[in-house]
């Protein structure tokens, strides 16, 4: 089954510059906080290392002078010790408003640049043709609006302000201990390299762990997610074993692969524990050395208070250097999800309405297509051979009156969904021209055009909610009058009033509840709630319904809407036998059209249709 | 705790893993108060208090040496033990969650309709991913957190005591506001942070859903009421991720800042007591030190204290969420006292005897009789909602009947074993579940799936063999030959990868006949003794159509066939046509007796066939409009018997 999400997802790539840069430009709208944000980085190094510092001041000043010399007066040591100590709590109290200020500006930068880049991106994907919607799965597009736009978050709270949080911290902690006694400081940060280079190894080793663990999860969920929907259709062939087969295998790869990541963690923990250790044994056996010095006396330059000190010092510059080796990690994440974030933002929309394009006010209802050619594959132009068999539509000249009903017959395949797709402009043709009203559909507002064209498709979408918004579409402005009276039209009025809490009733997943023919009912009220005045086009919309019903729609379309255009797609002939006119299409091409009289008389492919559809057997036999 | 007692057995596969691994917390968490107390002995030694000559260092280089390289050895041991108890304990709770996940799977498959329609995917993956998850958190990271916790204060406060009671009876004085206050805040935390979390899943699923209804959504031009939508509810996650940034961001400083604070008073007591002219040495710097490094160890634990029961009530709500899951109980299925499971071959005589089924309040089929011989060719029609599906499903098992009895070859069909049953029997559903595999696959799906070995539930993984790698390779000429019966090889043979082409989700990538047909493949090359069309001809054309009545005819011999319509094209051939209007059936009879009778079945007919039969006739009442004109006033007397004026059409 699918591996998801494979093509072109890679979970991480190098530095590049031009991305940098248009993420940078996310940041722009909220300069004062990215200052604000970087003057309190500074202000919590400079704050940072200052404990130690009064630690030690107080173990030197107070505390050591007095063990070594038990006459000194307690009292005067006692007021030093507590102006120490209260400064101490002092400082603590400023150094947590800092970062409380400097968290709360951050997250604040990060959660709205995150929310500019998700309204950005749905927004560009709400504009974006139908075709891209036929070549990327669903899950695929998600990912770009949840865990792409996360990782770029990450990128600005996590990669970037600990880049600059973590430098600030280390070049304080570094001059510090340096002015301190730069001795013990280059020994203890002997250490630090062997820190660095173990953080960086655990942590790729960490990466690709997880990067699995993620994959195998994606597997899990994928067929967790298939199997549940489609249970019952295993439970039917009798597959359940061979499932749990499968599922298993899945299961057991993402156990392995956990697993696997545990053992790294498990290792990498404990090191950076050890190497802090090291550190702190350095120092205490170095500072030893100094303070027994010549005579086995302390001498000035090095006090019991510098050891403590740099005990502290020493582990806590550990945390700003594993930070500063993650960055680079974060920055990998983030440099491919926003390549596909900014690859989302970049495609062209193919279908796009003319800066110039022209309201459509009173639409009469006239539809045209002049030799229109078209094929799905972008890579068809106007010049490509006629006999290419990419070609959809071949020359297709259809003029439709206002008011007109006209039926589209042919085998599968024939093109006939795809004239319907052309009057929404849900594609653009290659070569002729569709109008409505004898203007060029790529001259109006998309907008304007889907308004008045309503679509009724065989496969029911039904979205989670109500009968009643599912049938509104969530437009407040459709009064609940116009609900039923489109529900009484459809038939369908009374049996949702029969359901416990009538139109407020929720939808089931898929409609799970309704029956199938209900379910185009349903999708046949919604076409005519929406569009209340103009050209409908049932695409297959009646398939499942019996043909009482469907005569008592098209009894009630017709007193309801007069001057109506339609094309009506079936392939129950008793459906579209009352059109004004039916035109058989084959091959991409009109091969016949005319009335349903004129084309029985005529003998051709539709005289065949029908023979089969009515005669008694003698075909099959 | 009722939850905890289910949660047992899954505990006890890892008796061994979770004993060792606490054990080993317990070890490193004492073994970890060993460095700070070389420091102190250093400091000691070196402010000489150890020797109680002030002026004379109380230790040699080589003691410092060997202090130093006892704090090395001391996080040896403890990481060491760490690195045990990750190895015990967290791969244990990772096996637990791997278990637990592949007994729900099992337990997902024995779940029946009446289940499935009223749960929602999203709701069951959230359970099967979310829930777990925080179920494993509380096993694995919990587990070893609360022992942790334990285990660090106690050891932590007897080395505190032994240093200086009264500086404890500080520390015991300030530490519940400390813990009180993380606690809370942690608190806050987790609600906070479940108020964000559902907002992302609204989010995702408000996204879910336009993607998927890109054609609805574009076809009535509702993009910018969607934009709009979205972006409201992306401002207010925005919202309820500040509101989580302002309690969690600080959580780790604010803990900083309470030790500090508590550092701060130390400092002032401790101060006092080396300060005190009584002091006799008895309270040193060195013991200062390791008494402040010591507190400083339990800043993690106490931090942890909040975090903790947030783990643990979110692990057993979850959990008891996933109890949920496992609780559920089909309708169907197999009972040991009912089933018999000695039936192993069926012929296909289907008969329902006085079968009625409710809904809520609402009786959807009512006192079904109808008998199909093993052989015969059974139509169905009636209006939309009419009960047509829901037949059907009886006979599958897919529910069972409110009363009355469904029978298989003169058997209860709830005596036979539900495998023996949907052996016999292959349906095509009215809106067919293809998957995300090879189109050959998809065909072959319910092939070669007897004598699987089963997934064994309930036992731990350590230990177990790996699952056996049964790949599915249906039989590529019955596939063929079923692919070729259902019309559909043409198609196959112009994909660029013919049998071996992948369908994309739910076979997207199929045009609606084609998906049909597909399923119409599925079911016949199980060369069932039942098979059932449930309006699966819909979307495919009239010649195509008769193409797949043929090769039906072709495989029929001997095999009881169901077929549901609206076509009358369709029914025309079958042995007996049964017409349902709300749940009841109306009519039964041959096409040809049906038509005589002149009822629903002949008004079809002459519906679907109207315009034909009134072509001779130049003031023939064209349009659906007037016909349905004609439904309403009931005047039926159609002029002439359909049948006839059709051969005139013909010639
Ligand atoms: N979104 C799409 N992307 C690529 N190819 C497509 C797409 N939709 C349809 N096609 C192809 O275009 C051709 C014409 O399809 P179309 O849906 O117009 O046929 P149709 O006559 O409506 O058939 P049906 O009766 O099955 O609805 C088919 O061969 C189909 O494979
Ligand atoms: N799971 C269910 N819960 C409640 N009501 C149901 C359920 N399944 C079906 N129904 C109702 O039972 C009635 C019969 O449904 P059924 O699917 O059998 O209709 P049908 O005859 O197959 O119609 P169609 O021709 O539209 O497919 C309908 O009113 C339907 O809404
Ligand atoms: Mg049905």
């Amino acid at each position: 089954m699918t591996a998801p999400d494979q093509s072109g997802d890679a979970y991480q790539k190098g530095f590049d510059a031009q991305l940098t840069r248009r993420i940078f430009v996310y940041l722009k709208p909220y300069v004062p906080l990215v200052v604000a944000g970087v003057v309190l980085a500074l202000l919590i190094a400079v704050a940072q290392p200052m404990f130690a510092l009064i630690q030690r001041h107080a173990i030197d000043t107070y505390l050591v002078p007095f063990e070594r010399d038990r006459t000194l007066s307690t009292e005067n040591l006692y007021r030093g010790l507590m102006v120490a100590a209260l400064g101490y709590m002092a400082l603590k109290v400023v150094e947590f408003c800092l970062t409380y200020a400097f968290t709360l500006a951050i997250g604040y930068l990060g959660q709205n640049v995150l929310r500019d880049i998700r309204g950005d991106v749905f927004t560009k994907l709400q504009r974006l043709h139908l075709a891209f919607f036929d070549q990327n799965p669903v899950g695929r597009l998600i990912t770009r609006v949840t865990s792409d736009v996360d990782a770029i978050n990450q990128f600005i709270t996590g990669g970037l302000v600990s880049l600059i949080q973590s430098s600030f911290l280390i070049v304080a902690y570094v001059i510090i201990m340096l002015r301190v006694n730069w001795k013990l400081a280059l020994i203890s940060f002997t250490v630090l390299p062997v820190l660095y280079f173990a953080t960086n190894f655990f942590r790729a080793r960490l990466r690709d762990a997880f990067r699995m663990t993620r994959t195998q999860q994606a597997i899990v969920n994928t067929k967790l997610n298939e199997n549940i929907t489609g249970m019952l259709t295993v439970q039917l062939f009798g597959r359940e074993n061979r499932s749990a087969l499968d599922f298993d295998q899945s299961n057991r790869s993402l156990l392995t692969a956990n697993v696997n990541s545990v053992k790294w963690f498990s290792l990498f923990m404990p090191v950076v524990a050890v190497l802090g250790q090291v550190a702190v044994a350095l120092v205490l056996y170095f500072a030893s050395r100094n303070i027994l010095g010549g005579n086995g006396v302390a001498a000035g330059a090095f006090t019991i208070g510098t050891l403590y000190a740099f005990v502290q010092w020493t582990q806590q510059l550990f945390q700003p250097i594993q930070d500063l080796a993650d960055v680079f990690n974060n920055l990998q994440a983030a440099m491919a999800s926003s390549e596909r974030i900014f690859g989302v933002l970049d495609t062209k929309e193919e279908v796009s309405d003319k800066p110039d394009a022209k309201p459509l006010n009173n639409f009469e209802g006239s539809v045209s297509f002049e030799g229109v050619w078209f094929s799905y594959d972008q890579t068809v132009t106007a010049d490509t051979p006629a006999s290419d068999d990419r070609w959809i539509l071949r020359g297709i000249d259809l003029h439709i009156q206002p008011g007109e009903s006209v039926a589209l017959v042919g085998a599968t395949g024939a093109g006939k969904t795809s004239v319907t797709a052309l009057v929404s402009r849900f594609y653009d043709v290659q070569g002729g021209a569709v109008k409505v009203d004898g203007v060029d559909v790529r001259d109006l507002a998309q907008y304007d055009l889907r308004r008045h064209v309503g679509v009724v498709l065989q496969d029911v979408f039904l979205f989670a909610g109500t009968i009643e918004g599912n049938l509104t579409l969530n437009n407040p402005d459709i009064s609940h009058e116009r609900v039923v009276e489109a529900c009484q039209y459809v038939g369908v009025h009374d049996y949702i009033l029969s359901l416990p809490e009538g139109y407020q009733t929720e939808v089931r997943e898929r409609g799970a509840t309704l029956s199938t023919g209900q379910k185009q009912l349903l999708a046949f009220a919604r076409a005519l709630i929406q569009n209340p005045d103009i050209l409908l086009v049932l695409d297959e919309a009646t398939a499942n319904v019996d043909t009482e019903t469907e005569l008592r729609i098209q009894h009630a379309l017709q007193k309801v809407m007069l001057g109506r255009t339609s094309i009506i797609i079936a392939h129950r002939l008793s459906t579209i036998e009352g059109c004004d006119r039916i035109v058989v299409m084959r091959k991409g091409r009109i091969v016949e059209q005319g009335s349903h009289r004129e084309l029985l008389q005529k003998g051709g492919y539709y005289a065949r249709l029908h023979r089969l559809q009515y005669a008694q057997g003698d075909a099959a036999d | 705790m009722e939850s905890l007692r289910t949660l047992a057995p899954y505990l006890k596969m890892h008796t061994r893993q979770y004993i060792i691994g606490l054990v080993a917390v317990i070890i490193a968490n004492s073994v970890n108060l060993l460095p700070y107390y070389f420091i102190r002995l250093t400091i000691d030694g070196l402010t000489g208090q150890t020797d109680t000559d002030p002026n004379t260092a109380g230790l040699t280089l080589a003691t410092a040496g060997l202090y130093a390289l006892g704090i090395v050895l001391a996080a040896l041991t403890a990481g060491g033990f760490m690195l045990l108890m990750r190895r015990m304990i967290v791969v244990a709770s990772r096996q637990t969650e791997y278990e637990i996940r592949r007994d729900l799977f099992a337990h997902l498959q024995t779940l029946d309709k009446h289940y499935y329609d009223r749960a929602k995917t999203g709701d069951l993956m959230n359970r099967l991913t979310g829930d777990l998850s925080a179920v494993r958190e509380m096993l694995g990271f919990g587990a070893w957190q609360i022992v942790n916790i334990v285990s660090g204060f106690v050891t932590a406060f007897a080395v505190m005591f032994g240093l200086s009671w009264q500086l404890t009876l500080i520390v015991i004085a300030i530490l519940p506001i400390i813990v009180g206050v993380l606690f809370y805040l942690a608190r806050q935390i987790s609600k906070r942070h479940r108020l964000a979390q559902e907002q992302n899943s609204l989010i995702a699923a408000k996204a879910q859903e336009n993607f998927s209804g890109a054609r609805v959504v574009k076809g009535y031009a509702i993009e910018d009421r969607e934009i709009a939508d979205y972006k409201s509810m992306n401002l207010e996650l925005l919202r309820r991720n500040i509101a989580l940034t302002k309690v969690e961001g600080p959580l780790r400083s604010f803990a900083s800042l309470l030790i500090g604070l508590a550092f701060g008073l130390i400092l002032l007591v401790g101060g006092r007591l080396i300060l005190s002219p009584t002091n006799d040495g008895s309270f040193t710097v060195g013991m200062f030190v390791q008494f402040v490094g010591t507190l400083e160890r339990l800043a993690w634990p106490m931090l942890m204290v909040g975090w903790i029961t947030g783990v643990t009530q979110r692990g057993l709500a979850s959990w008891l969420r996933l109890r949920e899951m496992m609780d559920a109980r089909p309708l169907v299925h197999d009972d040991r006292n009912r089933t018999n499971t000695r039936i192993r071959d069926l012929l296909g005589d289907v008969a329902f005897e006085n079968v009625s089924l409710n809904y809520g309040n609402a009786r959807v089929l009512e006192n079904i009789d109808l008998t199909i011989p093993a052989g015969t060719f059974l139509g169905i029609t009636g209006p939309t909602g009419s009960g047509k599906t829901l037949l059907a499903q009886l006979i599958t098992r897919s529910i069972d009947p409110t009363s009355g009895v469904v029978k298989m070859d003169g058997q209860d069909v709830r005596v036979i074993p539900l495998n023996t049953l949907r052996d016999a029997i292959s349906i095509v559903p009215q809106e067919p579940f293809l998957f995300s595999d090879t189109i050959a696959n998809n065909i072959g799906f319910g092939l070669g799936n007897r004598d699987l070995p089963r997934v064994p539930t309930g036992i731990s993984v350590v230990g177990a063999p790996p699952t056996p790698d049964i790949p599915q390779k249906p039989d590529p000429a019955r596939v063929r030959n079923a692919a070729r019966l259902a019309g559909l090889d043409g198609d196959i043979e112009g994909f660029p990868n013919g049998y071996d082409t992948m369908l994309g989700e739910r076979g997207v990538t199929l045009s609606g006949g084609q998906r049909q047909r597909t399923a119409v493949a599925r079911a016949l090359v199980r060369e069932p003794r039942i098979l059932i069309l449930d309006d699966s001809l819909s979307a495919v054309d009239t010649e195509t159509e008769r193409k797949i009545l043929d090769g039906l005819r072709e495989i029929s011999a001997g095999r009881t066939v169901i077929v549901i319509a609206h076509r009358v094209s369709t029914l025309r051939h079958a042995d007996q046509i049964v017409v349902l209007e709300a749940g009841r059936i109306v009519e039964q009879g041959t096409h040809e007796g049906l038509l005589a009778a002149g009822g629903h079945y002949a008004e079809l007919e002459r519906l679907q066939s109207l315009a034909t039969d009134l072509d001779d006739d130049d003031d023939a009442v064209a349009t659906p409009d007037e016909a349905a004109n004609l439904l309403e006033t009931g005047r039926m007397s159609a002029p002439g018997l359909p049948t006839k004026e059709k051969e005139q059409v013909t010639k």
